[in-house]
């Protein structure tokens, strides 16, 4: 089966600004693909070539396997990051519409809203205009329209900025409800921790770039730097002065230790055991935001932007 | 093109524009307004009536009683024509010259000061010689009443002067007699008589144009502007084609002036028709006998001039985030549409000079004046159609523009863009890269 969506040398120029550049990657399908990076990484401008809202400059898009046409884009659910609403109009009319222009017929769409507006409680102000909503209600209401037409691709920008708790929640059991029925769900975020917890796949940006792309659980094996996780009382400059110990970070409760290149994790715990009193120890994964850390210092990229 | 998607858009604009109390404010609050100007017309026209006390200093000695009886006659005339209609009550009073003709005139000015006399009338030998009468009153503008006084004193003379030429008696109502003036417009395929309905009807179309114009095209730049604003448009673009947004908005914001207009001539025929009989009969409109050519010409330019503003107001509104910053450029079009009724007398005058062929073949001020020739005098075919062609050929070259700057502009957001920023866009072909992509930075 082709892959959900493919982009081959893809580059966009905003005047003399890179925001994307020659950047390649697939999203296979039934996953949860995640396109990280800091803001202005070129994450939007992307997101925006593959709707084709935004044309590329060059390089080649391909959505379900060809380049994206009309039939394709009402396959998939979109969810801008400039999100909006027509502030006075009823929320039933607004879904309607927005169904309309999917190309869905109005029964199926008046189905589908009272379904959605049932499972997400907004039955009570479909017949409200949307500036009557509280921002949490219209959230609520963006979601319905993004999957109004039971689309098979996800496309969201930033889909959990600005939501609030109990929306972010609700959101990612639906996204991953969808994940069971073998949709595939894009997203993107700045705030890796998130990605974290959702991707199957990621892909990383930096300066218009990718740095890095592919399996999140393959990727943390293979950038896995000896870490251990060490719960000990004593002071950090003891710690720090184990042989072996190439960095080492206070965390609650103890240090997140990285051993230098060639240390044996079993003969350093145990000089470290001969000096202190250990109240446990864990071999850890490396956070996402370590992997990109690292990624991006092994793309010679000098990224000052801060990441979250 | 995905008409279905145009649809959804045209019954998005239509319908929550035609929902809104605003526009059955409007709707409802244009006619109110004219019929509340008729009726103040109307009452102001019944309400020259009532006694007019009027002394009359006749020098002559013999024209005094003829005027007064003459006043009364043409009054009775009128009550017999309209029963019940109120009019002017003259109340003549012969006065002798006090002293001298000055003496007299000053004491009568007092009388007019303290509300005892309305007017007086002056008639001196001296002055009949030199054509002339003097009328002094505290109102010197009512015209209707003015008008009776002067027919009636001219009456006088008239008969006066066939008894001093010892003519027969009964020449006076033969010499009373005026030519009326039958207006008839010659076309190639013959006369027909111009009552000034046709007239009338064609300034009325060309108001619904105008107006519709400036109303119903600026409501496109608001539109786009909003869409903008409330960060809906990327929603939307990214399942209908710009063009099919912009098209289906246009389309859609024209059909709520329609419906506009349809209310408004509903109500002008339930509410005004008695305001248009009582018009007509006082002669001074015929029935508007509207040709099947004029309201096809009204419909073609219509259309096409209203396509063509909505696609100039939908580029001008594009690129900007609200409404004052569109205002300075959204002139352009207010300009030109104004510059149509600017060379409107002119065109009226001389329907086929230069003034009114020049204005009727550019095309921004063509829709108005050529559909104005059309009804008003015979243009010729070649005028016509070149007209039409170099509309049409303007109106779709500025949606073709439109549409480009729509495209970018409705996705920028921030800074004001300066005029060169947007002329880049209509220029920018997405696909070709416009400079080289920086090599990979190090």
């Amino acid at each position: 089966m082709t892959a959900a969506i493919e982009l081959e040398n893809v580059s966009k120029v905003f005047g003399k600004f890179p925001a994307v550049d020659s950047l390649s990657f697939h999203v296979p399908r039934g996953v949860v693909f995640g396109l990280l990076g800091p803001n202005g990484a070129g994450k939007t401008t992307t997101i925006r070539m593959v709707m084709n809202i935004t044309a590329a400059d060059s390089g080649e898009i391909r959505v379900l396997g060809n380049p994206m046409t009309r039939e394709t884009q009402n396959r998939i659910g979109y969810l801008p990051e400039e999100r909006g609403l027509y502030r006075k109009m009823k929320v039933v009319d607004h879904l309607l519409f927005l169904a309309a222009i999917k190309e869905v017929s109005r029964e199926d769409a008046r189905r589908r809203i009272a379904e959605w507006a049932e499972k997400l409680e907004l039955k009570p102000w479909l017949k409200k205009k949307v500036d009557e909503l509280s921002k949490g209600m219209q959230q609520k209401v963006q979601f319905i329209a993004t999957v109004i037409h039971d689309p098979e691709i996800l496309i969201l920008d930033e889909p959990f900025s600005g939501l609030d708790p109990i929306n972010t929640a609700i959101i990612k059991e639906y996204l991953s409800d969808f994940r069971k029925k073998g949709k595939t769900i894009v997203f993107s975020t700045h705030v890796l921790e998130q990605a974290e917890k959702l991707c199957d796949e990621i892909c990383l940006l930096a300066r218009s770039k990718k740095i890095l792309e592919g399996n999140l659980r393959e990727l943390k094996r293979r950038f896995s730097r000896n870490l251990l996780h060490l719960s000990v009382d004593a002071p950090p400059a003891e710690i720090a002065s184990l042989p072996g110990v190439a960095s080492c970070q206070p965390v609650n409760g103890g240090y997140v230790i990285a051993l230098s290149p060639g240390t044996d994790q079993r003969e350093f715990l145990r000089r470290a055991l001969d000096r202190h009193p250990l109240q446990g120890f864990s071999a850890r994964d490396p956070e996402l935001e370590e992997i990109y850390l690292d990624a991006v210092r092994a793309a010679g990229i000098e990224e000052t932007r801060t990441i979250e | 093109m995905s008409w279905t998607k145009i649809f959804a858009v045209i019954r998005r604009e239509y319908l929550e524009r035609v929902r809104t109390k605003a526009f059955w404010i409007a709707t409802f609050l244009v006619p109110a307004f004219f019929l509340g100007y008729m009726a103040v017309q109307f009452a102001t026209i019944r309400k020259t009536s009532g006694e007019r006390r009027v002394a009359v200093v006749d020098t002559t000695g013999h024209l005094a009683q003829p005027l007064a009886r003459e006043l009364a006659e043409r009054e009775e005339a009128r009550r017999q024509k309209t029963p019940g209609a109120r009019g002017i009550h003259w109340i003549i009073e012969p006065r002798p010259v006090v002293g001298d003709l000055e003496k007299t005139k000053e004491a009568l000015r007092r009388e007019v000061v303290d509300k005892k006399l309305y007017g007086y009338l002056v008639l001196d030998p001296a002055l009949l010689e030199k054509d002339r009468a003097e009328y002094y009153s505290i109102s010197v503008s009512e015209f209707v009443a003015l008008e009776q006084m002067e027919r009636a004193i001219n009456t006088v003379l008239l008969r006066e002067k066939i008894r001093e030429q010892g003519l027969p008696a009964s020449l006076d109502k033969e010499l009373e007699k005026r030519v009326d003036l039958k207006t008839l417009k010659v076309t190639t395929k013959g006369a027909t008589e111009e009552k000034g309905g046709g007239i009338i009807a064609a300034i009325v179309f060309l108001a619904i144009m105008y107006m519709t114009f400036f109303m119903y095209g600026f409501q496109n730049l608001r539109g786009v502007i909003e869409e903008k604003t409330n960060r809906i448009v990327e929603l939307v673009i990214a399942s209908v084609r710009p063009t099919e947004l912009m098209l289906g908005k246009i389309i859609g914001i024209g059909l709520v002036g329609l419906t506009q207009y349809l209310v408004w001539s509903l109500v002008a025929m339930n509410l005004s028709l008695p305001g248009i009989a009582s018009m007509m009969a006082m002669g001074e409109a015929g029935a508007p006998t509207i040709p099947l050519s004029t309201i096809g010409y009204f419909l073609l330019f219509f259309i096409l001039g209203y396509f063509l503003y909505a696609s100039i107001y939908t580029a001008i509104g594009a690129p900007f985030n609200t409404d004052q910053e569109a205002q300075q450029l959204a002139m352009i079009p207010s300009m030109l549409i104004v510059s149509g009724m600017a060379v409107y007398p002119a065109v009226m005058n001389n329907p086929n000079g230069g003034v009114a062929v020049f204005a009727s073949l550019f095309p921004f001020t063509a829709p108005l004046m050529m559909f104005l020739r059309t009804a008003i005098a015979e243009p010729p075919p070649w005028q016509i159609g070149l007209s039409i062609v170099i509309l049409m050929l303007s109106t779709m070259g500025m949606a073709w523009l439109a549409g480009r700057i729509y495209r970018v502009g409705i996705l920028m957001y921030g800074k004001k863009p300066t005029i060169p920023e947007i002329l880049r866009w209509v220029r920018y072909r997405p696909g070709k890269v416009l400079q080289p992509a920086s090599p990979p930075a190090s």
